[in-house]
């Protein structure tokens, strides 16, 4: 991520990605939506917006559509600067969270609209609908209305009338969020795979941490309409910058500690927080907890806490377990991979962890 | 609401104020088969004289049409004033639109007996007293409420993004208007159209202030008519009054849904 | 910032406050012609004078109000008026209540075939309902008929008399009567008299305090649309009244058609709309107690 500064704005402007956001800030009466977006996509990559309703999230995608104009700030695509063109001028392709088809024309007709707004002779056009509608697997149903297809089939409709006038951009607005459970592990590995394939530069904006993490190429975490953190899937994971990403993405374990000269006391261990002072959040997530009976196994690089189990679920795939330990309540959850039986609460346990599955943050 | 049962008393009740609601429209048929030269009930003989007796007489008749072209003309104005305001009110929302749409409705508030004798001042010494297009005009001050009301509601219940959609995929304001907009406000306009016209052929206040010796609307020509002699004739034509209204009725309500027309 | 420029921009757009003016315009000139302009221009017309010829004075003064508020005809036109009205809107609550509430019943089709037997009386001409009921109560009606074939010898005049105009006018308010009442009929929940009868209460006792007074808003709301509206209603008096009977609506006629006394007939016209205001203000009243 790049901060620019106005002056430099010219430059930047010239594009570090092929599609740059440079202070892009959309105020509403009462309150700012989205506050000084920077952001730069490489050609070819997706890219989730990330965060919970309300983040700024389909804003900052209204914004780079033209739907919803930017306060301040520029959007920069290939090098050209789009900030105020109107969204039919854009070239982006864009799906809704409700799929917005036209009820009143058939499949065919609904992927060809594109094409015909931009006046591609008829027979082209013809081709590109039948390759499009092919690509989502819909062959077939050329001539059926929205009304009689499925969620799932309407999706990819609309995925097909975006894509099919080979836009520079691809935004997907919550494209899932209207399907089921398992419609949408299908619907999203179709879109990676899709996308992939054209190679098109693609937007997924998401609430759902799983879908960011798993299809997107890099993450971007908002919320209150700042970004929290850019980077990827991994790197968000692993490396979380704020307290808010570490418990957003993810669950989390949150510990209140104290720290002074690089390390922070917290529930009676030690741990490294070079560069901290004061009230510190500790933070570990439930499942790198590792779970042990009787004596704690000692190994002195492990961070460790003795506790009592205070409620045991089973779950089926894992045992999910609440601990106190510390005068906190730790949840943490082990495999049921060797048939492990359900601990009886009560039962004296240890929590370990290792040290650089620890984040600190400074006590919000 | 799942079923539930009705109480007798209540069903008795309801019915025989549905017969009253009813009884006028449904003496009408048998009376507009009558054989007596006058007005009976029940009628001592049977015939269809009456409906030939409409087509023979000539003051009807030309009211008849008169009426027609009135309602096709105040129709396709109401259309064309009130689509773009509700687009502009509803779409563009100019400041000011909820004071704006208030007071383009306001002319239903106002009672027609006073709307008319109001346009009779302002018309008469203008000329316009018996003329076509003082009918016209007024006739479009009530028809016009009407359809901006009718025509907002369906514009408002349209879901933004799909016209957003057709913007996205390249489609000019102009072009999502006449390719997305318009075709799914399919509905709202044909209740537009139904409700202008009925309002319009069947408007009688306004139209007694409005039309002259020469000129006259078939309510007007129906009402001076019943005023003089309630002969079967009047019958007649109020049998196929009833039935054209019947006949718009379904077709809205094929094509777009009774109850989402008229309430609410 | 300059490197900047929007060269993507129409050159020659109106803006969206531009648009809309342009949208608005025609609405806008056929209200300031056709209503704003005519009832300021009527309200101006009370304030004339009227000479016996039907020409207008050249001034404005007070006499035809002072005229008309001190004639004791006209205040018996306003008193008769606003009781007639009264009257009728009472009776057309209680005949439309239980269709109301049987429609609020009933699901499916039937419903729908029943709202269209609200409906098409509402969409058929006031001449042509009037001429009906002309055909029921006249001397030679079904009313009588009967009467006469059960043994009466002179059946009483339903026609040309207030008898006559307070039946017709009944009839043809009760759609927008059934349709209000309706609308307010939306917080009934059939479940709420299921509790008051699982209470103990005798449906009598379960209609007296429960749905009666859920449905006090829909009766509000429809008294005041019948009462407006049987107060400026004209057709049917005239018809029916058979020019015996005088209401405010009927005389603003005959004073603008007949008598050619614009100026009377003008101030006639706002004492209906003050009525109007009068009921506006206690239908609001109403509600606020109501709610």
């Amino acid at each position: 991520m790049i901060h620019a500064e106005p002056a430099e704005m010219t430059r930047l402007a010239q594009g570090q990605g092929f599609l740059s956001l440079r202070g892009l800030t959309r105020r509403y009466d009462h309150f700012t939506a989205v506050d000084d977006l920077n952001l730069d996509v490489a050609k070819g990559e997706l890219v989730a917006f990330l965060g919970p309703s309300g983040c700024g999230k389909t804003t900052s995608l209204r914004m780079i559509a033209g739907l919803v104009p930017a306060s301040s700030g520029h959007i920069v695509v290939d090098g050209r600067d789009l900030t105020g063109v109107a969204p039919y001028k854009r070239d982006m392709g864009l799906v809704f969270q409700s799929y917005a088809l036209f009820p009143h024309m058939d499949i065919a007709r609904n992927v060809a609209f594109g094409l015909e707004m931009r006046k591609v002779p008829k027979a082209e056009a013809a081709q590109r609908v039948k390759e499009a509608i092919a690509m989502v697997r819909l062959t077939g149903r050329e001539h059926h209305r929205p009304a009689q297809l499925s969620g799932g089939q309407q999706q990819r409709v609309a995925l097909a009338r975006a894509l099919v006038v080979r836009p520079s951009i691809l935004l997907l607005d919550e494209p899932l969020s209207n399907l089921d459970a398992k419609l949408r592990d299908e619907m999203r590995t179709e879109i990676r795979d899709i996308q992939k394939r054209l190679g098109i530069t693609a937007i997924f904006v998401t609430h759902d941490q799983m879908e960011a993490l798993t299809i997107c190429d890099k993450v971007v975490v908002m919320n209150h309409g700042r970004l929290e953190q850019v980077g990827t899937p991994h790197e968000i994971y692993e490396h979380p910058k704020t307290a808010f990403v570490a418990g957003f993405v993810g669950r989390i374990n949150r510990l209140s500690g104290r720290a002074s000269g690089g390390v922070a006391q917290v529930a009676g261990i030690t741990v490294s927080a070079p560069g901290f002072e004061g009230d510190v959040d500790v933070m570990v997530r439930p499942h790198r907890m590792v779970l042990s009976t009787g004596p704690a196994p000692a190994d002195a690089g492990l961070h460790q806490l003795s506790g009592t189990v205070t409620r045991a679920t089973f779950a089926g795939d894992i045992l999910e377990y609440e601990v106190e330990a510390a005068g906190t309540l730790l949840k943490t959850e082990a495999s049921t991979r060797g048939g492990e039986a359900l601990l009886a609460p009560g039962t004296p346990v240890t929590l370990s962890w290792r040290p650089q599955d620890t984040f600190v943050y400074a006590a919000s | 609401m799942d079923e539930r049962p009705v109480s007798p008393a209540l069903k008795i009740a309801a019915g025989l104020m549905f017969l009253f609601l009813l009884a006028p429209l449904l003496v009408v048929l048998p009376i507009s088969f009558s054989g007596d030269d006058f007005m009976a009930f029940p009628p001592s003989s049977w015939s269809v004289k009456w409906y030939g007796a409409i087509f023979a007489n000539s003051v009807m008749m030309n009211a008849f049409w008169i009426s027609l072209a009135l309602a096709f003309v105040v129709t396709v104005l109401s259309l064309g004033i009130g689509l773009p305001a509700a687009y502009a009110l509803v779409r563009l929302k100019p400041p000011g639109a909820e004071a704006l749409s208030n007071l383009f409705s306001a002319p239903l508030l106002l009672p027609t007996i006073v709307l008319g004798l109001a346009l009779l001042l302002v018309f008469a010494p203008m000329g316009l007293i018996g003329s076509f297009q003082g009918l016209v005009a007024a006739h479009l001050i009530v028809t016009l409420p009407y359809a901006v009301r009718v025509l907002s509601t369906a514009l408002a219940n349209l879901p933004l993004t799909v016209e957003e959609a057709a913007g996205m995929l390249g489609a000019r304001p102009l072009t999502v208007f006449f390719r997305v907009t318009l075709p799914m406000m399919r509905s709202g306009l044909v209740s537009t159209t139904a409700l202008c016209f009925l309002v319009s052929f069947d408007e009688v206040v306004l139209s007694l202030f409005m039309t002259g010796p020469r000129l006259q609307t078939l309510p007007v020509a129906m009402y001076n008519h019943v005023d003089q002699q309630a002969d079967p004739m009047a019958a007649a034509i109020s049998v196929l009054l009833v039935v054209l209204t019947l006949a718009v009725v379904l077709v809205v309500d094929r094509t777009a849904g009774l109850t989402r027309t008229f309430v609410k | 910032m300059t490197s900047l420029t929007l060269c993507h921009a129409e050159p020659r757009r109106l803006g969206p406050l531009g648009t809309a003016s342009a949208l608005l315009l025609p609405i806008a000139v056929v209200n300031a012609i056709g209503f704003l302009w005519p009832v300021v221009n009527l309200l101006k017309m009370s304030f004339r004078e009227a000479q016996a010829s039907g020409a207008l004075g050249a001034g404005y003064n007070l006499d035809t109000w002072t005229n008309a508020l001190t004639d004791s005809f006209t205040l018996e036109l306003i008193t008769n008026s606003v009781g007639v009205s009264l009257l009728i809107t009472v009776l057309t609550l209680i005949a439309s209540y239980p269709i109301a509430l049987y429609l609020h019943r009933s699901t499916g089709t039937w419903r729908t075939v029943l709202m269209v037997l609200v409906v098409a009386p509402l969409l058929t001409s006031a001449v042509v309902r009037t001429y009906g009921w002309i055909a029921i109560l006249s001397d030679r009606g079904l009313v009588a008929n009967a009467l006469m074939a059960l043994g009466m010898a002179e059946p009483p005049r339903l026609m040309f008399n207030l008898t006559g105009v307070v039946i017709g006018l009944t009839e043809i308010l009760m759609p927008y009567m059934i349709l209000a009442l309706l609308s307010g009929f939306g917080r009934l929940d059939p479940r709420l008299e299921e509790a008051a009868l699982t209470l103990g209460a005798s449906p009598l006792k379960t209609f007296w305090r429960v749905v009666l007074p859920l449905t006090a808003p829909g009766m509000a709301l429809g008294g005041l649309l019948c009462f407006v509206l049987a107060i400026s209603s004209f057709v049917t008096p005239k018809l029916l009244g058979g020019g015996r009977v005088f209401l405010l609506a009927t005389e603003i006629y005959d004073q603008a058609i007949v008598t050619l006394n614009w100026p009377l007939a003008a101030a006639l016209s706002m004492i209906v709309l003050v009525v109007f205001g009068i009921s506006l203000t206690l239908y609001a009243r109403a509600l606020r107690r109501i709610a």
